[in-house]
């Protein structure tokens, strides 16, 4: 009787302490590695945002227009304060990347400033600046931060895992006390020659329900995690990427203008970036992969509408550049960011929108699964406590009075 | 009632192990914080080399010239709009317009001012004043950007009437293209940071020195013993001697020039110790443009012009020198 129950409290608890570990993951992957993850990629959104910006405010002659010059100055506020997010989350591997975007950022800022008081007076030195704080961003920022956001997904990832693994302990011990159990009950029988205990009738039956609900909670738990990423994160990194991608080209384009016919490495660069963007014939790479791994409607509209845009950019850029090439830069660059919506920067704005709205729809659908994975197990801690009561008590009672009876 | 005890001691015995073993999952906080360094290098222009790969020796141009005579012009200038049947000015007044290569890169000789997206410089001016020989209007002039590298090409298959675009004339470039007579004579000097004490290139050996990736420049200072340091552009050697990274630039005194202007705390010093005459290029199929360019050029030299353009531009210099002298090859 002693193995009897000691097998019914194991069971009991290996199950509760199971059950509290796994909500405890699942919290940590929707509250802790999800938002590690979203506040790394607003940290990499926000750098290449800036390196953008900063170089299509040079396009506009001396004076860059306001709301430029406020897109920049957000995009430093955005990346300082998911950088702290980021710093305050991560584990001693991705310390070092950390610090290497903490003490550069300020290097990066200082040139911008020092290009934009130079290009105020008119001076080309302001471009030259401007090339070196980009290469700065592009060579040591942005790796940095793709490192960070590297980082933040594996943990999501490994987050996951843990939260989705089997409770194979438990399953265990509850298949060890229900064979007691039955060997408990076919003792007594031959003892009493009574067919049935009820006492260890309930308590057969309470630990039937027990094992049953903990493997319930548990593969609910996992079906609902694997959708937070397939439906979820997987998508919104795809897009992620797409978007970053995007504004690196709209970067190389801005700064092979703004290089005045020296541009050529920044154009090079531009056709790489455009190319893992869209594939070589504008409807491959990142989009085309994020188009077919989209998978409900909203996404892939948003999607659908980013390709379209890229292939209307891809046209625009090729105008601007045979425009550039053929020394009619004011042309050119009224073809960039001169009024209307034909312009590149209209189009690339609503490439990038385009994609924006994607990402916050799969961040959304991310978080409702996530916490459908949590409500998988609610209650289980309170239901399991009292199942492993009744398995102890049914148990104790039924084998007691048997016990006694016969004494 | 033993029995009864015992379960009682084993149920509180395991809860208190399933504490444990739950609270355990809670981690430690007793880790020592991260050390981290992080060196404070100089940020780096793009493509920047430390040190510069030294081009190697020009090849030695063929054949023997005097690069600096051109063809002489043919009596004064025709009166505005009415040139000689049958010539390429004349084509170039039915067109409406003529069309200049010029650089857009270079500060005061041929540059987009940033402020207003238009092209000025030295350069510009004197393409300018070709307009003004051709139309009696400067402003009939249009102005395609090219590369150093499309200088020739452009002037061969009739993409611009000329180049004037800080273009020295050697005797390599002349089987190629026709040059004007002189309009500027540009030499390798040194620019420094004011009050550095540095005078010649002498004082630089052993030291960074910064010049434009695959530039004959290069070849220069590293033959006088300092270690070169190449870049894409040459305003990125301005932005290394401001940061401290080098502390001289060296090519032709026209680029310096425009590299001191930008900072008032660099001069151009030194002696020159190379010597690069530069002329306007044009067709060899139209040696009468030529003739036609070296009568506006007299004229320039001759009424001012041509020292109003250059205290316009290039005082960062010095004052203006006498206009180069024309030679003639026949």
């Amino acid at each position: 009787m002693a193995a009897v129950v000691a097998l019914g409290v194991l069971f009991g608890a290996t199950a509760l302490v199971g059950v509290r570990q796994r909500a405890a993951l699942v919290r940590g992957v929707t509250v802790r590695s999800g938002e590690l993850l979203v506040a790394a990629q607003n940290l990499y959104r926000a750098l290449s945002d800036a390196d953008a910006t900063a170089a299509s405010a040079f396009l506009s002659n001396g004076l860059e227009p306001p709301e430029l010059r406020a897109r920049y100055q957000q995009d430093l506020a955005d990346a300082a304060a998911a950088l702290t997010v980021v710093s305050a989350a991560t584990d001693g591997r991705s310390i070092a990347a950390v610090a290497r975007i903490t003490a550069r950022l300020p290097v990066y800022s200082g040139l911008i400033e020092t290009a934009r008081s130079y290009n105020r007076q008119g001076l080309p030195l302001g471009v030259a600046y401007l090339q070196e704080a980009s290469g700065l961003m592009r060579e040591e920022l942005l790796p940095a931060a793709q490192e960070l956001y590297a980082a933040a997904s594996a943990e999501l990832d490994a987050a996951r895992d843990r939260a989705a693994g089997f409770p194979w302990v438990a399953t265990l011990f509850g298949l060890t006390t229900l064979g007691a159990l039955g060997l408990a009950q076919v003792y007594l029988t031959r003892r009493t020659n009574r067919l049935l205990n009820v006492g260890l009738l309930v308590s057969t039956g309470a630990a039937v329900l027990l094992l049953g609900w903990l493997i319930a909670s548990a593969v609910a738990a996992a079906v609902y995690l694997k959708a937070s990423r397939d439906d979820g994160s997987a998508q919104m990194n795809l897009l992620a990427e797409a978007r970053i991608a995007g504004l690196q080209a709209r970067a190389d384009e801005a700064l092979t203008l703004v290089a005045r016919g020296n541009g050529a490495a920044f154009e090079q660069h531009y056709v790489v970036v455009m190319q893992r963007l869209a594939g070589a014939d504008g409807d491959g790479g990142l989009l085309g992969e994020a188009l077919a791994a989209a998978s409900d409607q909203p996404t892939r509209q948003a999607v659908e509408e980013a390709i379209a845009q890229c292939r209307a950019w891809i046209t625009a850029h090729r105008q601007v550049r045979a425009l550039d090439d053929r020394g009619e830069f004011n042309e050119a660059v009224r073809a960039t960011v001169g009024p209307g919506d034909r312009t590149t920067a209209a189009i690339f704005s609503r490439l990038d929108e385009a994609l924006a709205q994607a990402i916050t729809h799969n961040g959304q659908r991310f978080e409702r699964e996530a916490t459908s994975a949590g409500r998988a197990l609610t209650g289980a801690d309170v239901g399991f406590v009292a199942l492993t009561v009744l398995v102890l008590a049914g148990a104790v009672v039924g084998m007691q009075r048997r016990i006694v009876e016969y004494r | 009632m033993t029995v009864r005890h015992r379960v009682g001691r084993l149920l509180a015995g395991l809860l208190a192990v399933a504490t444990v073993v739950g609270a355990a999952g809670c981690g430690a906080d007793d880790q020592a914080l991260p050390d981290h360094r992080i060196p404070a290098d100089p940020p780096r222009p793009v493509g920047m080399r430390d040190p510069a790969v030294v081009p190697s020796a020009a090849t030695n141009s063929p054949g023997s010239c005097n690069p600096r005579a051109s063809l002489r012009p043919t009596g004064p200038l025709p009166p505005p709009r009415q040139m000689p049947a049958r010539t390429a000015m004349a084509r170039i007044v039915q067109r409406g317009r003529l069309v200049v290569g010029v650089d857009q890169n270079s500060y005061q000789f041929g540059f987009r001012d940033p402020l207003t997206g238009e092209l000025a410089g030295f350069d510009i001016d004197i393409a300018r004043e070709i307009a003004r020989g051709l139309f009696g209007d400067p402003d009939r002039i249009q102005f395609r950007a090219i590369s150093s590298a499309d200088r020739i090409r452009v002037v061969k298959d009739g993409t611009v009437d000329m180049v004037v675009r800080t273009m020295t004339m050697n005797c390599e470039r002349w089987q190629e293209v026709s040059f004007s007579t002189e309009y500027f004579t540009a030499g390798q000097r040194i620019l420094v940071t004011r009050g550095s004490g540095i005078e010649s290139i002498a004082q630089l050996r052993g030291k960074k020195v910064c010049a434009a990736d695959g530039s004959t420049s290069i070849r220069n200072i590293a033959a006088a013993g300092t270690v070169p340091v190449s870049v894409v552009n040459w305003t990125d050697c301005l932005v290394l001697l401001q940061q401290n990274q080098v502390v001289a630039v060296s090519t032709d005194d026209s680029i310096l020039a425009g590299l001191a202007a930008q900072d008032p705390n660099t001069q151009v010093v030194g002696p020159r110790f190379s010597d690069e005459p530069y002329g306007i290029a044009i067709s060899k199929a139209s040696p009468e443009l030529v003739r036609f360019v070296n009568a506006v050029l007299e004229k320039i030299r001759a009424d001012g012009t041509w020292t109003r353009i250059y205290n316009r531009w290039l005082r960062s210099l010095g004052p203006a020198p006498a206009p180069p002298k024309a030679q003639y090859r026949d």
